[in-house]
């Protein structure tokens, strides 16, 4: 009993001091990473003048030695693909675990109930609807293409479907909601490779947004993600005390006290809030959302308190560091990246958990 | 909490949920610079199609609609550049009006067709970025590379500070590249001609922002007067059904779709093109219906394995049902090698027509 414990000493729940060192050296390693990612980059503008040039252009400190290239690559660049790789991995992170803990399946991620594929199926649509001009016009103020706003659309209401489908009288059941949520992904992403197939001229564009990528992250882009993404943050974490009583099971949870059907309704939908988000400003990118939420739990146990915190740090950081390895790597999709990065690491913390329970 | 939490497994464990987007396993992602890249790339890809399952097919499509056929969009060139009237407005090939302040001097090319056309009117010096796939005129080939792997890497393009960039249309640049860069204050012109004609006024718009009008007569006179060459000694001969392989895969040909600019090059050159549908996809069954009597293996210009007649008439013999087309039995199957020239709309492409007239009609060019 005395070697069960000493083996997970997390399984009470983080103390103070640990969940300190996790959540710090994670904040550290974010900003270290940011930093790094800001400062490198293909052409030659140098830390530096990336340095001098955030300085001046956020408190207007010193005077531009650089020429406005530099500028320009700095501040409209590289900083909006940092702060939206930010967004979008601690997002995907977050919602990943939130759903593996809601639906209590390994395989859960943020796209598992549909947010992908409906918001797919909207940034398809969008993109091979030109006909809608005026609505595009409308939009553009906002900085946002059509396609930012039907693939956010489309992600929520995929959700809403599902989960209009999966509710019975007596509530919503976690298997069928996965099912009608493998269901609907399915008849939307006939849907997808339908319009792929009609889509011409367009499919460039189509494959491009499917893959993912930060490329397109612009400063209106993450003014509109931004505070749908941190509120939904904010909410979730309020909650992590309900998500660790329904990793107990539905029936202990609501001998807790926990209103079940109304937190997996909130839960669903802050969650799904952030994908959404996220998904509008890079496209569907993938294994964040699966393995960084596991490799947490792996690391540091299942406590939602430390959990939540640290899925956001440390997806934003993995995400952020496989951008610059993408853009390094000339404009390979960053999903490649995320998956060469984390798999090798996930698959070692994996055997090394599995070899440290097999021992007496 | 008094006891350890510990994570239950529900029955819902066993379900695999569907990945969606694929978002690791795509070999290629998007957009090439040109036509050519593309089909480059496709050879590229034929030996590991199988095991891609359905991403070749994104590629080909791409392919096929992106190059082969383009139907229906052309954008003729509204406002006749005059030399030395800038402020000088203008309308691309995408419907796009620009306006210039002044001759450019930094120009980034984003497609090797367009880095042609700008060094054939003598300003390849004005050049300062190109893509990795460009190899002509050999002077660019040392340029830096903006574009890698068909992607353009924005932050090259605005640390090279230029004043103009020529982008590819119909989607060959992506549209929303063209706005990031017009976002970042720097003009785009859209190049994307789709007949001789449209060479032509594309040589006459970007002569008439570089200035080199007069240069751009003499070249485009060469040009119709190689045209007219290769018209004269085709004139009157048979014309053979003829196909343009740009790609095959599992059964699935990919040739010069109707109406496509290189269906028109092909009757210039003296053949009847065998097209399939709008976008020059072809089922074996419709091939076998048309019965080509000349095969021309345009990816034998990127694979050296088919380089030689023997062995493209083997690698086409052996797909089912080929065996029995005309091309195959009477040995009509060419290795087709200047695929480059003939599928890059720049000053080039009269050597492109020539070199499809002598594959056609070996006989009149002796």
């Amino acid at each position: 009993m005395r070697a069960a414990t000493a083996a997970r000493p997390l399984a009470l729940g983080p103390s103070f001091g640990r969940s300190t060192v996790v959540l710090g050296g994670g904040l550290v390693a974010l900003t270290a990473i940011s930093l790094i990612s800001v400062a490198v980059g293909t052409s030659g503008v140098g830390a530096t003048d990336a340095g001098a040039i955030i300085l001046h252009r956020l408190f207007g400190i010193g005077t531009a030695t650089w020429p406005s290239s530099s500028e320009a690559i700095v501040w409209d660049l590289r900083l909006p693909r940092v702060v939206g790789g930010m967004l979008v991995g601690a997002g995907l992170a977050c919602a990943g675990t939130v759903f593996q803990a809601l639906l209590r399946n390994p395989m859960a991620d943020p796209y598992v109930i549909g947010t992908a594929a409906g918001a797919s199926l909207g940034a398809v649509a969008a993109l091979l609807l030109p006909g809608l001009i005026p609505f595009i016009a409308a939009l553009w103020w906002l900085g946002l293409g059509l396609v930012q706003v039907f693939a956010f659309a489309g992600g929520l209401l995929a959700v809403v479907v599902v989960y209009a489908v999966a509710r019975a009288q007596g509530g919503t059941p976690v298997v069928t909601l996965l099912l009608a949520g493998y269901a609907v992904s399915s008849l939307l992403s006939a849907g997808v490779a339908l319009l792929m197939f009609l889509s011409g001229d367009r499919l460039a564009a189509v494959v491009s947004w499917l893959l993912g990528s930060l490329g397109g992250a612009s400063w209106p882009r993450l003014a509109f993600a931004a505070p749908l993404i941190v509120g939904s943050f904010v909410l979730l974490l309020l909650r992590w005390r309900r998500l660790n009583a329904l990793l107990l099971g539905e029936e202990q949870a609501v001998h807790l006290g926990v209103d079940v059907e109304r937190e997996k309704r909130i839960l669903t939908g802050l969650a799904a809030l952030a994908t959404s988000a996220g998904v509008a400003i890079s496209g569907t990118i993938g294994f964040v959302g699966l393995v960084v939420p596991h490799l947490l739990r792996l690391a540091f146990g299942p406590d939602h308190r430390l959990l939540l915190p640290a899925s956001m740090v440390y997806g934003a950081s993995l995400l952020i560091l496989a951008d610059l390895g993408a853009r390094l790597a000339g404009g390979i999709p960053v999903g490649i990246v995320t998956a060469l990065l984390g798999a090798p690491f996930f698959l070692w913390l994996l055997r090394r958990s599995l070899v440290m329970r097999s021992r007496p | 909490m008094a006891k350890p939490v510990e994570r239950r497994r529900s029955p819902a464990t066993v379900i695999v949920p569907q990945r969606h987007g694929s978002q690791v396993d795509q070999p290629d992602r998007d957009v090439p610079p040109s036509c050519e890249r593309e089909w480059h790339l496709m050879g590229n890809l034929r030996g590991t199609s199988r095991g891609l399952a359905g991403a070749p097919l994104l590629v080909l499509m791409l392919a096929v609609s992106a190059c082969v056929a383009s139907p229906g969009v052309s954008a003729p060139l509204s406002a006749a550049p005059s030399p030395a009237a800038f402020p000088l407005t203008l309308t691309d090939d995408a419907g796009r009006t620009v306006v210039l302040d002044a001759s450019p001097g930094r120009i980034i090319s984003l497609a090797p067709s367009n880095t042609e056309i700008v060094c054939a009117l003598d300003a390849c010096d004005r050049l300062v970025g190109v893509t990795d796939f460009d190899d002509y005129p050999a002077e660019v080939v040392d340029l830096p590379k903006i574009v890698l792997q068909t992607q353009v890497d924005l932050e090259l393009l605005v640390a090279a500070e230029p004043d103009l960039v020529l982008a590819a249309g119909n989607e060959l640049t992506p549209s929303s590249v063209i706005a990031q860069i017009e976002d970042l204050g720097v003009p785009v012109i859209v190049l994307y001609p789709e007949s001789l004609e449209e060479i032509y006024t594309d040589i006459e718009m970007v002569a008439g922002v570089l200035d080199q009008g007069a240069r751009a007569d003499s070249l485009i006179d060469d040009m119709r007067r190689g045209v007219a060459a290769v018209e004269a000694a085709v004139e009157g001969s048979d014309r053979p059904r003829t196909l343009y392989e740009v790609f095959h895969s599992e059964g699935t040909t990919y040739t010069a779709g109707e109406g496509s600019f290189l269906a028109s090059l092909m009757e210039l050159a003296g053949a009847t093109p065998v097209t399939g549908d709008a976008e020059g996809v072809m089922e074996a069954e419709d091939l076998v219906a048309e019965d080509p009597q000349l095969i021309l293996l345009g990816t034998a210009s990127y694979d050296p394995s088919m380089a030689t007649s023997a062995a493209a008439l083997a690698v086409v013999a052996a797909r089912p049902g080929w065996s029995d087309l005309s091309a195959v039995r009477d040995a009509n199957v060419v290795p087709y090698l200047d695929d480059i020239v003939t599928t890059r709309p720049g000053p080039r492409i009269v050597e492109g027509l020539e070199a499809l007239a002598r594959a056609i009609h070996p006989d009149r060019f002796d």
